[in-house]
């Protein structure tokens, strides 16, 4: 069953009578394969499209594809990290499909959650079989009972852009607040079963900003990311004065890691500055057993992302 | 700024030929009821209206194959990570299995089949050029992303190339699991640049035409009137006993026609995935419901999941009866061995080469005496066939029809199958009918007689129609194949001279519910004068049968061995190629290792590992490969009497190409232009032709070429004589030359009023090393030979390892087409490298359930990863091989993972031992933990 709303409204409305949101459909759709039963859903990808600015913010509509994001002059000038970001994703095929809202909103990728043959604690099952079984690619910061990484690089990068979330019914949350802190090891975000994603709003980033995204991945492309990260910075005078960083594909959340921003801070960047800093994430590291060799990656990783930032032309 | 305020409403855009039609009005602020259970849906179709009804489940791809009858796109994977199903959406390029159907409404789409319709496109000319493909299942795919991506690219940048990095940003959303990414890099770059704006001349690959148009039909695009759709019903328990089996609640619901019993009579299930039975309906969703209705209980047990449980004391036995049911992975005999619990070995035939004096030498230089010693564990992994077109059988055995079965299959072993059918069935040969005029790849996993076929006959026979049974991507890496992994326990050992003091070599092939380990073969075959102890085991346990996959037992083989003989020459600090110089009498690897010495890359390596984060290596490995043949081989020549010729044989083109090899030996020899040549192939009804396996189709079929062309020019020479008068004859291009000049093969053939020869595969003095060839397979007593060489890039901080550049001697006689043979050797190191980086099949520890069972899970090398590739081709020698051509499909593969492993070696100062080389196992290494 097919409802094509034609409000935030109606879509709300559709959402409240038992009906699931579809965007893209390049998550939904895998899952659906094997549906033996009548499934309802709200076509909500046409309705919020919008990519432009209001006053100092960036606004991206929920259903704006992630192509049209990652081509936009304007965001590649502006936030060019978060264009960045968005290129790098997937696949171009996957990419001028998937919506900027469905990218934050998508199920893991766990093998043991997307086989029917599994039901895992995600699946409401009574374990993550993740934790005692293959879990090579998974968190290195468990933050509790769900041990897949979150998959969302869009909202890694709106994380450190310190983006907000706009949903309706009227509700506005920072982007921290729209993932949680993987306590709910059922949900890989926090909005309600009757809340829709209308849009992001992105505040402008300060003048001078460098930021840079790297993506560690075993293939060169078309790959989820082993650990992901993005970095902003702001070096006035020789000295760090403004520090952003966010983390993926290592917690069960995109990550801010505060702590690694604040010892960043004063300091004249530099590559010694950059791996000490980075080194500070180990305080939340809690690999699981077979995750322990991704702790190293993820320092690595936010080094070489701060040394990239430091790098980019602001 | 580019951009302004605005809503993007990107389905504004709608396609010329599609009347403008109004969202569709919500029903959103009722109840359920009251929205539609299906959507219309406009959409214009390669620039022609359709209107058509969506569910929300169903796909684009669905509505395209199934609604539309459109079958260029093909499903590779169902979760838009192969690119095989692309589409352009208003002129984009999408992965139309993951778009929903009732998206299309309003809008236009391209499919392959709407590509080139009024002349090829310049990236299909490209292809063809270029020959960037091979099976051909990935194609469309490709050609619609190319062709978006060359005419974006040429309205902005008319006359220039793109980087080889552009063409593989914009390609990253396909795989081609044949390995033609170079080629198809090349083709797309050049395209763009301009260069195939014309018509070019008849490809190398005599079927690519129909492949980049999306015109060739493979099993999986069959459908005939009223063909029903069969699905599996599989155990998810590794090893269990079915208490009950009731398919009665399935065959009530409607639309459901059939069922048939897979599961043996003691219910024992031993790998997650095992086939119990198969159901027929009219559609996959009553297919669906039907498995979901089916009655199954089960008696779970503990499985044995992976070689270090199955062989601990007191695991589970695979095997505690019926253990002729173990499949055999070998592509040979099985030969005899003790079987306890789940070892079975050392298999009967081994050990014969002095193994008592080689242990009493690698004991001696244990104890420290002269000489240097290498002792190693070498652990290879589970790799996957995942051929594109996952395996399938479309069945039709109508009783009216006077009984005659025909099966399309995707098979890389026409004959083989028509045979087995007729004999399992006890049909008359001729009643039997398998087709497989295009195959999407078999890589040794489409050689047998399968169990899916069975399935989709009987389910044929039971409900009177014809059968569609093709596995799904999941299925495909569960059920449809896989290379075993292999512990290998070596001893090397050298005298104080360098020479080859003893070797001991265990194997345990990791083959799951299979047996038939034949992997210490290579260490016999290689560096021959020693005192050698070679033993091979089987370790069965309770996970998916292994089966043959391009050079069974070889890369492993060479894995441990190239990596143990590199490591000698390193302890004795020898250079590695003067080692294998002075241990290897094989006269082609003798010519290759002058060619690899020569290489700048070899010459100038550096001599110590690198200190930095980067780091820097260069590695080689050799390898060898019996040439095999199917002496039974026959090819049937056609003259007619216009003058235009027909090659005909069963065999079965699975991307290899022997269709154009055929053809490029035939015009050689005749002198004619191509457009006289008709070649059938994949239809058991012609003359008997080879199963592609072993790398033997080469060597088989061109000989019989050219005993047809032998005779056929034979007669027409007495024809000429005895018919026309005349004098002096003598073959040539174009025809038979004679004292008056030359009489064209057209009007030899018109006068004669055409003629059929049949060509035979004859043995050329003692060539074949068994006396008789009970598997239709012998091998010859000659070997191929290869050096392969292969530089990486290690980051040493993140464990990433890149493949920077790979040369690749080969030494297999005379190369028939050269555009054909560089394409499969390519293929084969790309798929070797993938094998050792990447691919990897993993099983849950506790169920045996297979977790990589998708193309996200099973990482296969993508186009963004694959490095330059030298071919060289050694042609000298293999004087007794009739016509001197011999396959490369395996030699060209099975040295990679060693030559990576020793280019790791050399640029970390470590050995890695285990594949695959990912960022945790490199990282381990680099740590030293």
């Amino acid at each position: 069953m097919i409802i094509r709303p034609q409000s935030a409204e109606q879509a709300v409305t559709a959402l409240q009578t038992g009906a699931q949101a579809r965007a893209g459909g390049t998550d939904l759709m895998e899952r659906l394969r094997h549906s033996r039963d009548p499934i309802a859903l709200v076509e909500v990808g046409r309705l919020h499209t919008r990519l432009g600015l209001e006053g100092e913010e960036l606004v991206l509509g929920a259903g704006l594809p992630i192509a049209t994001l990652a081509a936009d002059e304007g965001v590649r000038g502006g936030w060019p990290a978060l264009a960045a970001a968005a290129r790098g994703l997937a696949t171009p095929q996957i990419r001028a499909v998937a919506t900027v809202g469905g990218n934050l909103l998508q199920e893991v990728r766990c093998p043991y959650f997307r086989s029917p043959l599994f039901r895992c604690l995600h699946k409401r099952g009574e374990a993550c079989l993740a934790r005692v079984g293959d879990h090579e690619n998974h968190v290195c910061i468990d933050q509790g009972p769900c041990a897949a990484p979150h998959p969302s690089t869009l909202g890694m990068a709106l994380l450190a852009y310190e983006a907000t979330a706009i949903c309706a019914p009227r509700r506005s949350l920072p982007l921290e607040q729209l993932f949680g802190d993987g306590e709910n090891p059922r949900r890989t975000h926090r909005l309600g079963p009757e809340e829709l994603l209308v849009e992001l709003r992105v505040p402008r980033p300060p003048p001078g900003e460098g930021a840079a995204t790297l993506r560690l991945a075993q293939r060169a492309r078309a790959e989820w990311p082993t650990v992901e990260a993005l970095a902003r910075l702001v070096v006035e005078g020789g000295h760090i004065t403004f520090a952003r960083l966010a983390v993926g594909g290592v917690a069960n959340t995109p990550l801010r890691l505060p702590e690694v921003e604040a010892a960043l801070l004063g300091k004249e960047p530099g590559r010694a500055v950059f791996e000490e800093a980075a080194l500070r994430v180990k305080g939340r590291c809690r690999p699981l057993p077979g995750t322990v060799y991704k702790v190293d990656l993820l320092i690595t990783t936010l080094a070489d992302t701060l040394q990239a930032a430091s790098e980019a032309r602001p | 700024m580019a951009w302004s305020r605005r809503d993007v409403l990107r389905s504004a855009a709608i396609g010329a030929a599609v009347a403008p039609t109004a969202p569709q009005v919500a029903q959103a602020s009722g109840p359920f009821g009251a929205a539609p259970e299906s959507v219309p849906v406009t959409v214009s179709v390669n620039g022609t209206a359709h209107s058509t009804m969506a569910r929300a489940e169903d796909t684009a791809l669905e509505l395209i194959r199934e609604g539309l009858g459109l079958r260029g796109a093909k499903e590779g994977c169902g979760q838009g990570a192969c690119g095989a199903c692309a589409i352009l959406l208003d002129g984009t390029p999408v992965a139309s299995c993951l778009l929903p159907a009732a998206a299309l409404d309003g809008r236009a789409i391209t499919t392959v089949e709407g590509i080139g319709q009024n002349g090829l496109h310049p990236v299909q000319r490209a292809l063809l050029a270029t020959d960037g493909l091979q099976c051909g299942y990935c194609t469309p795919g490709f050609v619609v992303e190319g062709a978006a991506f060359v005419d974006r690219w040429r309205a902005a940048h008319p006359g220039e190339a793109p980087s080889d990095d552009l063409v593989d940003e914009a390609l990253c959303g396909h795989i081609c699991r044949c390995g033609a990414a170079l080629q198809i890099r090349n083709a797309v770059r050049r395209a763009a640049a301009g260069e195939f704006d014309a018509e070019g001349p008849p490809p190398a690959r005599w079927d690519g035409p129909e492949k980049v148009r999306g015109a060739a039909t493979y099993t999986a695009d069959v459908a005939l009137p009223g063909q029903l759709f069969a699905r599996m019903l599989r155990s998810p328990h590794a090893h269990a006993t079915v208490t009950r089996l009731d398919a009665g609640p399935a065959l009530a619901l409607p639309g459901v026609r059939g069922f048939v019993r897979l599961l043996g009579p003691s219910g024992l299930v031993r790998f997650a995935g095992q086939e119990l039975g198969a159901i027929a309906a009219v559609d996959r969703k009553a297919a669906e419901r039907a498995l979901a209705a089916i009655v199954v209980e089960y008696d779970v047990h503990t499985p044995a999941v992976g070689l270090d449980a199955a062989r601990l004391p007191g695991a589970p036995v695979v095997f505690p009866e019926d253990r002729a049911s173990a499949g055999n992975h070998s592509e040979g005999p099985l030969l005899k061995a003790r079987w306890e619990a789940n070892l079975r070995g050392p298999v009967q035939g081994d050990a014969l080469l002095r193994p008592g004096s080689a242990g009493r030498a690698i004991d001696a230089l244990r104890a420290g005496g002269p000489g240097a010693l290498v002792e190693q564990t070498y652990r290879t992994h589970v790799q996957c066939h995942s051929t594109l077109e996952p395996h399938g059988a479309v069945a039709h055995w109508p009783a009216a029809a006077d009984g005659e079965l025909t099966v399309y299959l995707s098979t890389q072993n026409v004959s083989g199958m028509a045979d087995d059918l007729a004999e399992r069935y006890g049909l008359p040969r001729e009643k039997v009918r398998v087709l497989a005029p295009y195959v999407g790849g078999g890589f040794g996993a489409k050689a047998a007689l399968r169990v899916e076929t069975l399935a989709a006959i009987d389910l044929s026979r039971q409900c009177q129609a014809p059968v569609r049974l093709v596995l799904d991507r999941a299925e495909a890496l569960t059920v449809g194949g896989n290379r075993p992994g292999v512990e290998v326990k070596l001893a090397l050992g050298a005298d104080d001279a360098g020479e080859l003091a003893g070797l001991q070599f265990t194997a345990l092939g990791d083959a799951g519910a299979a047996v038939g380990s034949a992997v210490s073969i290579f260490a016999r075959l290689i560096y021959p004068s020693a005192h050698k102890e070679l033993l091979d085991y089987d370790v069965v346990s309770h996970a998916p049968p292994s089966t043959p996959f391009r050079g069974p037992g070889g890369p492993a083989a060479f894995f441990a061995l190239e990596s143990a003989v590199d490591d000698l020459a390193r302890r004795r600090g020898e250079d590695p190629i003067d080692l294998r110089r002075r241990w290897d009498d094989n006269p082609i690897r003798r010519r290759l290792y002058d060619w690899a010495a020569a290489l700048p890359v070899w010459a100038q390596r550096p001599a110590e590992a690198g200190t930095g984060r980067l780091r820097r290596g260069v590695g080689l490995a050799i390898a060898g490969w019996p040439v095999f043949v199917q002496p039974n081989t026959r090819i049937s020549l056609q003259g007619h009497a216009d003058g235009r010729f027909t090659l005909s044989t069963a065999t079965q083109d699975i991307g290899n190409g022997v269709g154009g090899a055929l053809a490029a030996d035939f015009l050689d020899r005749m002198g004619i232009p191509a457009d006289r040549l008709t070649i059938e192939l994949g239809d058991s009804r012609l003359v008997t032709g080879p199963q592609a396996g072993g790398s033997r189709v080469t060597a088989s079929v061109i000989p019989a070429l050219h005993d047809a062309i032998d005779q056929m020019i034979a007669e027409l020479t007495e024809h000429a004589t005895t018919q026309r008068g005349l004098l002096d004859v003598t073959p040539a291009k174009g025809g038979l030359k004679h004292g008056g000049g030359l009489c064209p093969w057209a009007e030899l053939l018109a006068s004669l009023g055409g003629g059929t020869w049949v060509g035979r595969r004859r043995e050329q003095g003692r060539e074949y090393f068994f006396p008789v060839d009970a598997m239709n397979i012998n091998a010859s007593r000659h070997l191929a030979g290869a050096v392969n060489l292969v530089s990486v890039e290690v980051d040493t901080a993140t464990g990433r390892v890149r493949p920077l550049e790979v040369w690749v001697g080969l030494g297999a006689g005379r190369i028939v087409s050269p555009t054909l043979a560089r394409s499969q050797v390519e293929g084969a190191v790309l798929q070797g490298l993938s094998y050792a980086l990447y691919e990897e099949r993993r099983l849950d520890p506790s169920t045996g359930r297979n977790l990589s069972a998708n193309l996200e899970d099973y990482r296969i090398l993508g186009i963004s990863d694959a490095p330059p590739v030298t071919v060289h081709f050694d042609e000298e020698g293999m004087d007794k091989v009739p016509t001197r051509a011999a396959g490369l499909a395996e030699l060209a593969t099975v040295g990679l993972p060693a030559a990576l492993g020793n280019a790791l070696r050399q640029a970390l100062g470590r050995r890695i031992p285990r594949t695959p080389f990912s960022l945790a196992r490199v990282r381990a290494a680099v740590v030293g933990s």
